[in-house]
């Protein structure tokens, strides 16, 4: 099996779930996050002892809301990481709500290891916060960022969304501008996607919400880009831009296929086999089952799934296209590549393969022509 | 005393030939099931929900295709043992000749009426077939325990309109099992026993075949006259062609071999026939060393009504398509296919059918039992075309009608409909009728609000979603017959349609001229909602000879992206994906676009 050096951990609690989420995310629930905590140290400390992981790249706390964490557990976590073994200058990134980025936790978070941080931002506009949900104000967003920055972070990423309901083109560029001029070191830019079981979708369903048109969304998508790459901002994923040198490393790796190990609830894993075979496996998703199944067994696993050579290497296409930069990943596909170039999708050069704006707005339709 | 076979034993004047004759769904197949277990031909505990529905399909869909045979015997309140045959008949309109096959091996028929819904079209039609074959009939109202049911209604409508005694109409609820032993007891009372002589010479009426992996061909017989004895050499006498008689039986309803079938019996015969088309279902089987003068009446060499091509979406399924079709025939007589080539379509066959429903159950056996995926293309009639040279050609294929200025005239099979239907619906249904190039020919107003329409209309207004619109014009009360009755000049036109420019010969259609323009306008727009969003714009165009009449377009897609593909989203994304391109296989690429099914079927319902 390929060696881990990248590790993921979830904590799956929010003070608020929004109508947008379908991310494994719960309501806090009072004095669930102490036994949680433990459980997650616990598989950490077992799965780094079973599993040929480490020295680690880099370590990604996602969410829900990790920042609901205490320093001192977000300390506990990382000791069993270290536990592991860190590369010199890995990354660790903790993601953060606005309302919880206070000087002192920024200072709790630098003590016990944290490098990176990505703020979820969303949007600077009330109507679109209120919308979406979100507890913070764009006030507050802005201030998470420079107190952040003025607590020593260096490496800052704010999450943005784009084809908000009522908020149109110039309102969203507003909202970049406002982030850009923070000179945050990375940029991600997510579409309001409308997940089937969220109560986004519901409202969506019902017709009580209605979305922007795919032309709306197109429009704010690449004004965003254009404008950040006028600010030096290179565009590396579909989704994300960073100065250079601060691309998210804990994604890329992904996004290049190579392994991770994730933990927590919900956690997805990826093991690539000796002979080009890939093991996908993820956890219980509910955080109570999740305490109970580590107490019991040592993990929390739900399912898994193993991916012929074949078919990994279609995954590993689908997500290496991803990147914008280009990529070898379509190489074992040369038919598919052809026809994909023909049909200007994608483009060629320098051997590496990389999707047209066309093929950016249809990536799925590409990624897909990789797949049995 | 028979034997517990019921075999040879039973004198002739105890032996009955019975079918129970209904409109679908009125309950036919559920009351055969509780004659069976009633004479204990069949125990409850082995009581499969409709025994005599054999096929898969016919159990699913809960419908009759192939008609069944099976002996029961029943000890009478006068003491006696009688040996009652039962020939259960397909209850769908496509199959109305294998109907008529079943009832012409028969003395008596029990027809079946529900309490709710009373008489229908079908009900009418059975009747008269029954009556042409002098069958005596024991009239039941079935289903009388449902909230709904007016037996007493029913029963009058059966004296007024059918013309049989009220007094003489049985109450029944098959569900329940009411009025099973009445049903029998006036089985035994009012059916005739059998009079053919056992020691003339053979005449035995095919009226259904079955292919047997093992055995070949079983042939279903009813002796009507002589005795037909294992051994023999026996010959069909329409195709002139004869086998040696290696098994004769009976259904109990398991075949059960026995040493003979005498005059007035119902059974089968196994002779090494290797293909249902020489045991044709009406054709009479007699001894070659002593055969009878002239075969039974009525025989009538089945041709199909309606033509589609079936293709599969995998081209390289071709063969195994080929095969199954092969397969498929040795057990269904009606089917027809030749090879056809379509230059959308790629390699398939033009199939014909006894109908629509023939069709669909076609296509869905190849799919099923033979896992192929199939492209079935809209059917049409076959037309018969005069070209200027005075040469008549029959077209099956819209494709292929010749070049307008070749042909002097076109013909089109006719039909004589039979619509029954609650009264305030009349209104509807001759709007509906008139629509369809309907001609009307007469109305009888029949008690219980039920009013018989018959119109002449073409075949192919039918099978072009008639029935739905009959059934949703009528809140699901009309219901509806029909039969050919010849060919009728019509003046008509190819609709062509072309897809990204290129035409789509199997989308072609033949129309009445004056409705082809806005029928090609209609079919665009159709094609417009069924044809998926492809990587590039898709005009959609229809044109009669030449003209483009109508044009569509399906714009490009325009966004396909996840936003985010982090940890678990990429084996979300990659599923969602992979289940969009198995979907894919269903859709049949045309050049560079891909078609589904639904769209070459849009042709059918364009009102």
């Amino acid at each position: 099996m390929q060696r881990i050096h990248s590790l993921y951990l979830h904590v799956p609690f929010c003070t608020w779930v929004c109508k947008y989420c379908d991310f494994n995310a719960y309501a806090v629930l009072e004095g669930l996050i102490p036994p949680y905590v433990d459980a997650l140290a616990r598989e950490i400390e077992l799965a780094g002892a079973e599993l040929p992981i480490g020295p680690l790249d880099s370590v990604f706390v996602g969410g829900g809301t990790p920042s609901l964490l205490t320093s001192a557990q977000l300390h506990q976590l990382l000791d069993r990481v270290r536990g592991i073994g860190l590369a010199p200058a890995a990354e660790i990134t903790l993601e953060a709500n606005p309302s919880n980025v206070t000087s002192e936790h920024i200072a709790g978070w630098l003590e016990a290891g944290v490098n990176r941080i990505s703020i979820g931002v969303q949007s600077l506009q009330p109507d679109a916060l209120r919308f979406l949900e979100r507890l913070h104000s764009g006030t507050d967003a802005i201030a998470a960022i420079r107190t952040a920055g003025a607590g020593g972070f260096s490496n800052i990423n704010a999450d943005l969304l784009y084809g908000v309901p009522g908020v149109n083109l110039a309102r969203w560029l507003e909202s970049l501008e406002a982030v850009l001029a923070e000179r945050v070191q990375h940029l991600s830019a997510y579409e309001l996607t409308v997940e089937s079981k969220t109560r986004l979708g519901q409202e969506v369903r019902t017709g009580l919400v209605r979305m922007p048109g795919d032309d709306e969304q197109l429009a704010q998508y690449w004004a965003a880009a254009e404008r950040l790459e006028t600010s030096g901002y290179e565009h590396y994923e579909i989704s994300n831009w960073s100065l250079p040198g601060f691309a998210c490393r804990h994604n890329l790796a992904a996004w290049h296929y190579r392994p991770y190990l994730g933990c927590g609830a919900g956690a997805h894993s990826m093991f690539r086999r000796t002979g080009g075979s890939t093991d996908r496996r993820w956890n219980v998703n509910g955080p109570q089952a999740y305490i109970r199944q580590v107490l019991a067994s040592g993990n929390a696993l739900a399912g898994s799934e193993t991916l012929s050579a074949e078919r990994a290497l279609g995954e590993a296409a689908m997500t290496g296209v991803r990147l914008l930069q280009g990529t070898t990943s379509t190489d074992a596909f040369p038919l598919q590549r052809r026809q994909l170039v023909a049909a200007g999708l994608l483009m060629e050069s320098d051997g590496t393969a990389r999707l047209t704006r066309r093929g950016v707005e249809l990536a799925n339709q590409v990624g897909a022509a990789f797949l049995g | 005393m028979p034997d517990k076979l019921g075999r040879m034993s039973t004198p002739t004047k105890l032996t009955r030939a019975i079918s129970v004759i209904a409109h679908v769904d009125h309950g036919k197949t559920t009351l055969s099931d509780r004659l069976l277990e009633y004479t204990g031909t069949v125990a409850p505990r082995d009581m499969v929900e409709q025994v005599l529905d054999q096929l898969e399909l016919e159990r699913e869909r809960g419908i009759t295709i192939k008609a069944q045979a099976v002996r029961m015997l029943y000890k009478a309140d006068d003491g006696q043992t009688y040996q009652i045959n039962l020939i259960d008949t397909p209850g769908h309109v496509d199959f109305s000749y294998e109907v008529s096959r079943a009832l012409a091996a028969c003395d008596g028929a029990v027809l079946v009426v529900d309490a709710s819904q009373g008489i229908e079209a079908q009900t009418l039609a059975n009747v008269h077939q029954a009556l042409e074959h002098n069958l005596k009939i024991v009239p039941v109202v079935n289903k009388i325990d449902l909230p709904q049911a007016n037996p007493e209604l029913v029963r009058e409508e059966i004296e007024k309109v059918i013309g049989l005694p009220a007094e003489s109409v049985i109450f029944a609820s098959a569900r329940q099992g009411i009025g099973t032993k009445e049903i029998l007891e006036a089985v035994v009372r009012e059916v005739p026993p059998p009079t053919g002589d056992p020691m003339a010479p053979l005449r035995a009426l095919i009226f259904d075949a079955k292919f047997d992996p093992y055995r070949g061909v079983v042939t279903y017989v009813r002796v009507l006259e002589g005795t037909l004895l294992k051994g023999v050499r026996a010959q069909m006498m329409q195709t002139g062609k004869s086998f040696e008689v290696d098994e004769v039986g009976i259904f109990r309803p398991e075949r059960t071999p026995v040493d003979d079938l005498s005059a007035g019996e119902v059974g089968y015969l196994i002779a090494n026939i290797r293909n249902v088309r020489d045991s044709r279902v009406g054709d009479t089987v007699t001894d070659a060393a002593r055969p009878a003068s002239a075969p039974l009446p009525g025989y009538r060499h089945v041709t199909p009504m309606v033509f589609a091509g079936l293709f599969p979406t995998d081209s390289d399924q071709y063969q195994q398509l080929k095969e199954a079709l092969e397969k498929l025939q040795l057990n269904d007589a009606a089917l027809v296919y030749e090879p056809e080539t379509s230059a959308a379509l790629g390699f398939g066959f033009r199939c014909g059918f006894l109908g629509l429903l023939h069709m669909e159950i076609v296509q869905e056996r190849l799919e099923r039992e033979f896992n192929l995926t199939l492209l079935g293309t809209a059917p049409t009639v076959e037309y018969r075309v005069t070209l200027r040279d005075g040469t008549e050609i029959p077209v099956d294929n819209p494709d292929h009608l010749p070049n307008p200025a070749e042909i002097e005239s076109i013909s089109e099979p006719m039909v004589l409909a039979t619509i029954v239907v609650p009264s305030i619906y009349v209104g509807n249904m001759m709007q509906l009728s008139q629509e369809r190039r309907g001609q009307y020919l007469n109305t009888v107003y029949e008690p219980g609000d039920r009013v018989v329409l018959t119109y002449r209309m073409p075949l192919a207004e039918i099978i072009h979603d008639y029935y739905d619109q009959l059934k949703s014009r009528s809140k699901g009360y009309a219901s509806l017959d029909y039969e050919l009755v010849g060919f009728e000049e019509a003046s008509l036109v190819k609709l062509d349609v072309l897809v990204a420019g290129s035409p789509i010969d199997a989308l072609s259609m033949i129309v009445e001229r004056g409705k082809a323009q806005q029928q090609g306008r209609r079919l665009a727009e159709k094609l417009k909602t069924l044809i998926p969003r492809q990587l590039f714009e898709v005009p959609i165009q229809a044109a009669i000879g030449g003209k483009i009449v109508a044009r569509e377009t399906v714009p490009a897609m325009r966004k396909d992206v996840t936003a985010k593909c982090y940890g678990g989203d990429v084996t979300r994304k990659r599923k969602l994906l992979e289940k969009q391109k198995e979907g894919k296989k269903r859709l049949k690429r045309v050049g560079n676009v891909e078609i589904p099914q639904e769209a070459f079927m849009a042709v059918l319902s364009l009102d």
